[in-house]
């Protein structure tokens, strides 16, 4: 008698429906098939960190899915196009009038001027400040006719620039509304309108007809951000999902033929040495380190051919470099390691990265260095970088950052007052190449001068570029028109469809 | 009748729980806060920064310019201080049921801990029943003999389940969703949208804790089956099948605590499973939170699993009273001793020796050698193991990583076991503390041990040994209830011997066996766990061939080039079985009898004892027919 009241007790549990309430939503992928273009579903290698704030890092996944626009984007050259603004013109030093074409917010309001204006304004009193102002002080006032007057407090010639950076998208009067947080929900001009997000796993996106420029193919986008590289594979391989972005390496070979996309990115990893303290202050060792490293058996070795050896700070991405490249001079010979110890840092977000490192030892010890490898989670390394406390960093960094400018990497990187200068590179001849190239406005001039700062970098043998990295999309064998761009800023847009 | 019997029984024991629950429930309140303190001031107490770990978990590439941090700081209030914002959360809390807001995403923190427990819920419930499949997979044999008055003949296992307990959580993950997953497409690889989402991850889960527990069982069961009430069933003619019921109901007792830590353990630690399925659980959300120092969430994590660890404890007492109650009340028990020591066996001379092979041959040959033109190449003459993703001899990393990995993973285990059973004697201290010490996600646990002794070179040991004691405790402590409720240890106390006897010959001798069993099953899982904080900066870091390591380099290549992570698995496998099978043969019956009295005396018949013990001859006598006959009842029931 026990016993069957104890198995009806077990029975009772095991029926008990499963509480739904523990699984994700979002799971039905059943409406793929509408008549009106299909869904299309996409696979994010980084979740929304603050729940899609449109001043941090999240901003580049709102313009990857096609929600936000600025009032310029990046054109493949990597100049300033036309978005939101149809044209601009430089007033003066520090004026700007961009004039604004016919559109409409997904809330179904104009864009006018003054929303422009605004929503530029709340832009700067960000706290911290978006990534593109850094070290930029602006103010946007509407003026008549459909334009915008925007001020910088100094000259600013990469102003447009600037403004193609997703961190500074327009939204409408009614993201601003709630305290605390901008909501990019239905505020934005994009082609895809945000309508549910789910947490830091999901979001959906439905189509916005009223787009400017005209409608999307796609009826709809049903996005999961997927942080583990080997599933966002395995989705795409097992139809779950139509673009799965940011494949690893070492899963891009077990791709069907055809569905890997390689892009040339702006993301160089590169060796920085400490040229302050240790025994890279010493720049005949820090020669013999550039002369040990063989950058082909990375690029073939570890990244398996989805890179390029390294050229230059910038890489073949940055397409208007090639043919205005400067040749480094002035470098000294190398001396001999005998032995010199040294610590080689790394982390281990990116996984190839501890295996370039591992390459580089070998390759160092064989010129005569002895190595010690440290790696590490980045959070938990960068300020020890920053403090001098390595002899030598490898590091994957994005070139192109939100400023949209190549001159202000070498600023930050490599200048006395940069702040993000992990080589801790101070050099007098360095810093007048940067600044002057930050003065140039013409674009061309601003080109070579670029060039000519990189080469001056370049000439420390601070930094020894090893990769230029390809970043490898999954794209479904059926999905046309999907935007891969060299800034990682497209992925989606009015022509993509599954 | 029976259904007051039975209401009465509860009552008896909630009464008994409740008694002398005052002090510990104290204790384990103060475990607690004292958790939760420890989580406010970790920043401070590590020295790191926490406005600069937020910005890096919100946005990895932006430069941590002064104006940045300052902003950050400002948006979190860190100025205040760590007491004051501790304070702060706590008052929320208690007061408003406000668990605050993410210091990463601004979110509110308690919507969002309360769905990832959910789901991770779900995930334990779904692994806890492969786990329970697996476990009885193992003890089928035994079952099945001991019910059948054969085990007598029946050689002990064991290498299964070390086999199995020996698998990494991750490779087994990675390798059900390629195979199962990807290439047949039986069941969806990734996700967590229905119940046959949770049947991949509840696999690879489930897998090795059912091995542990398996076998934990398996080593109590032939003790059971000894039992007169087993004989007594056997000739009255009850069938198999009741017999062997009974004979499971007489040892989970025993291995229910650790099942009680496996729920909490898999429920907040299940990181790697969570992360190859994606699946929005509450282990990958405390190890963002606690890489990024988001101190709400972190904290807010921690509580919900120190809550459950205090249910799922407080359940699993309540349970071993509902099943050993009156025994356990009247002292009525059988010590669970296997009838006679497991026959020597070859098997861990087999195992050994090749493990030993294994080194041999690879010693010769350089790990660190690097070729990257001969990548991921098929085992050949030249590499019989093949070679890894940067063309290194897998061979040669294996038997060079084998030193290292098998000291420290010794060391560890033997300062676990030490620790596990001198607290296991406790209960009422110990208790608590292994719930909270269980119920803290390893990571945390790092972090917290790195807080207290800096990053030393010793710090990775001295985490996961923190950690590693708990279910050696918890098992000692489950043995001890019921050896201490064993009749003989009544008798031998009756003629007078004083706490230090009954300890050095009759609590030590039992409980030690089967604790250092389960301490070398856990062997293999400790060396993962040492790799598995190397991202933290502890431990060894690569080129390192330390074996955890070599797994987790190689993971991302299993299915292109599978034996750069079999050879590792394989040999980390026999390990564990060598460790376990070796245990056994420790307990060889060789023949010189006196050499070890203690051992020779603990055999579970009375007619036995008594021979064997011609210095004590009324031991148990008089009290035995009585009290035997109550575990027959008991166990017949």
């Amino acid at each position: 008698m026990r016993s069957v009241r104890r198995r009806r007790l077990i029975a009772g549990l095991l029926l008990s429906p499963l509480p739904s309430g523990c699984f994700a939503s979002g799971g039905d992928a059943s409406s793929a098939d509408s008549p009106d273009g299909g869904r299309l579903r996409v696979a994010l290698a980084f979740p929304p960190a603050e729940r899609f704030s449109p001043y941090g890092a999240d901003a580049t996944l709102l313009s990857r899915l096609g929600v936000t626009e600025g009032l310029t984007k990046l054109d493949a050259n990597g100049s300033a196009a036309p978005a939101l603004a149809e044209s601009w013109k430089r007033e003066s030093d520090r004026t700007w009038v961009f004039t604004l074409r016919e559109a409409t917010f997904q809330d179904g309001t104009d864009v006018t001027s003054s929303t422009v204006a605004a929503s530029l304004t709340h832009a700067t009193q960000a706290r911290p400040a978006p990534a593109a102002l850094a070290g930029a002080t602006l103010t946007a006032k509407a003026a008549a006719d459909q334009q915008v007057r925007v001020t910088t407090a100094d000259p600013d010639p990469v102003l447009p620039l600037r403004l193609s950076s997703p961190g500074l998208a327009v939204l409408s009067a009614g993201a601003y509304e709630k305290k605390g947080a901008v909501s990019p929900v239905g505020t934005a001009t994009g082609p895809f309108e945000l309508t549910k997000v789910n947490g830091t796993t999901a979001a959906t996106l439905d189509r916005f007809d009223d787009y400017w420029g005209g409608r999307a193919q796609a009826s709809g986008i049903d996005a999961t951000f997927t942080a583990d590289g080997m599933a966002r594979t395995n989705a795409l391989r097992t139809g779950e999902v139509d673009i799965a972005e940011a494949i690893p390496v070492s899963q891009a070979a077990s791709l069907d033929e055809g569905t890997g996309r390689e892009t040339a990115t702006m993301r160089t990893t590169s060796l920085l040495l400490n040229t302050t303290s240790g025994p890279f202050a010493d720049e005949k060792l820090r020669a013999a380190a550039r002369e040990a490293v063989d950058t082909s058996a990375l690029a073939k070795g570890v990244y398996e051919g989805h890179a390029d050896p390294g050229q230059g700070i910038f890489g073949p991405a940055l397409t208007w470099a090639e043919g205005k490249r400067v040749t480094p001079s002035g470098r000294v010979r190398a001396a001999d390691p005998k032995g010199t110890s040294i610590t080689l840092a790394t982390y281990d977000n990116r996984p190839e990265l501890p295996e370039v490192a591992q390459v580089l030892e070998q390759q160092l010890e064989g010129a005569g260095f002895t190595v010690k490898l440290e790696v590490r989670e980045y959070s938990r390394l960068e300020s020890d970088v920053l403090a001098g406390k390595f002899d030598a960093f490898v590091s994957a960094r994005n070139t192109m950052l939100d400023t949209g400018d190549p001159v202000s990497i070498l600023a930050g990187d490599y200048t006395c007052d940069g702040s993000y200068n992990l080589a801790l590179l101070c050099d007098k001849k360095v810093d007048q190449a940067v600044a002057r190239a930050e003065g140039e406005a013409d674009t061309a001039k601003r080109q070579d001068a670029t060039m000519a700062a990189e080469a001056a970098i370049l000439s420390t043998d601070a930094v020894v570029p090893l990769v230029h990295q390809r970043i490898v999309t999954g794209v479904h064998a059926s999905v046309r028109g999907a935007m891969l761009d060299p800034y990682e800023r497209t992925l989606v847009g009015t022509g993509t469809r599954p | 009748m029976r259904i007051r019997d039975e209401t009465m029984g509860i009552r008896t024991t909630l009464r008994t729980c409740a008694r002398g629950g005052g002090p510990v429930l104290i204790w384990r309140i103060a475990l607690a806060t004292l958790l939760l303190c420890g989580i406010g001031l970790l920043p401070w107490l590590t020295r790191t920064n926490p406005a600069l770990t937020v910005l890096k978990a919100r946005s990895a590439e932006r430069a941590p310019t002064p104006e940045v941090l300052t902003a950050i700081r400002d948006e979190l209030g860190l100025d205040a201080g760590p007491l004051q914002i501790l304070g702060q959360w706590l008052g929320g809390l208690l007061l408003h049921g406000d668990a605050g807001s993410s210091w990463i995403s601004g979110a509110e923190v308690l919507p969002s801990v309360v769905q990832a427990l959910g789901a991770s819920l779900l995930l334990m419930a779904g692994a806890l029943a492969v786990a329970g499949a697996t476990a009885l997979v193992l003890c089928a044999r035994t079952l099945w003999l001991g019910s059948r008055g054969r085990l007598a003949r029946r050689r002990t296992g064991g290498s299964g389940a070390a086999l199995l307990a020996a698998l990494p959580e991750f490779l087994t993950a990675s390798v059900l969703a390629t195979i199962v997953g990807v290439q047949l497409g039986w069941l969806p690889a990734l996700g967590w949208y229905g119940p046959q989402w949770m049947v991949l991850p509840a696999l690879s889960l489930g897998l090795p804790a059912g091995a542990v527990l398996g076998r934990m069982l398996d080593d109590l069961l032939p003790g059971a089956f000894a039992e007169p009430w087993a004989l007594a069933a056997a000739a009255r003619g009850l069938p198999g099948r009741s017999i062997a019921r009974q004979a499971l109901r007489r040892c989970v007792p025993g291995v229910l605590p650790n099942l009680g830590l496996f729920v909490v353990g898999l429920t907040g630690g299940a990181v790697a499973v969570e992360q190859i399925f994606d699946i929005p659980g509450l282990g990958r959300s405390t190890l963002q939170a606690a890489v990024a120092q988001d101190l709400p969430v972190l904290q807010a994590g921690a509580l919900a699993l120190v809550l459950l660890a205090a249910a799922s404890g407080g359940l699993v007492r309540l349970v071993v009273r509902l099943l050993t109650g009156p025994a356990l009340r009247d002292g009525a028990l059988q010590s669970l001793h296997r009838p006679s020591p497991p026959a020597p066996r070859v098997l861990p001379l087999l195992y050994g020796a090749a493990l030993l092979a294994v080194v041999a041959l690879g010693l010769p040959r350089d790990p660190l050698a690097l070729d990257t033109k001969a990548r991921l190449q098929h085992p050949s003459a030249e590499h019989p193991f093949g070679t890894d993703a940067l063309g290194r001899d897998v061979l040669a990393r294996v038997a060079h990583g084998a030193l290292d990995t098998l000291t420290l993973a010794l060391a560890i285990s033997a300062v676990a076991l030490l620790t596990g059973v001198v607290l296991g004697f406790l209960p009422r201290l110990s208790g608590p503390l292994v719930d909270t010490v269980n119920a803290i996600p390893p990571v945390l646990a790092a972090l917290l041990v790195t807080a207290v002794a800096g990053s030393g070179p010793a710090t990775p040991a001295l985490a996961v040994a923190a950690v590693a004691w708990g279910p050696l405790a918890a098992h000692t402590s489950a043995l001890l209830q019921q050896e201490r409720a064993t009749t003989h240890l009544l008798a031998t106390h009756a003629l007078g011997a004083g706490p230090l006897h009954l300890l050095r010959y009759e609590l030590l001798p039992a409980v030690l066996p089967p604790v250092t069993r389960h301490a070398l099953l856990r062997l293999p899982g400790t060396a993962l766990a040492l790799a598995a904080l190397g991202f933290l900066g502890l431990g060894a870091g690569p080129p390192t061939p330390e074996w955890g390591l070599l797994l987790a380099e190689n993971q991302p290549y299993a299915e292109r080039a599978p034996w750069a992570v079999l050879a590792p698995a394989a040999v980390l496998a026999l390990l564990g079985a060598l460790a376990v099978t070796a245990a056994d043969g420790v307990r060889w019956p060789r023949p010189p009898r006196r050499a070890r009295p203690p051992r020779e005396r603990r055999p579970g018949t009375l007619p036995d004892r008594i021979l064997s013990e011609p210095d004590q001859p009324h031991a148990g006598a008089t009290p035995t027919p009585r009290k035997e006959a109550a575990t027959v009842r008991e166990g017949a029931r």
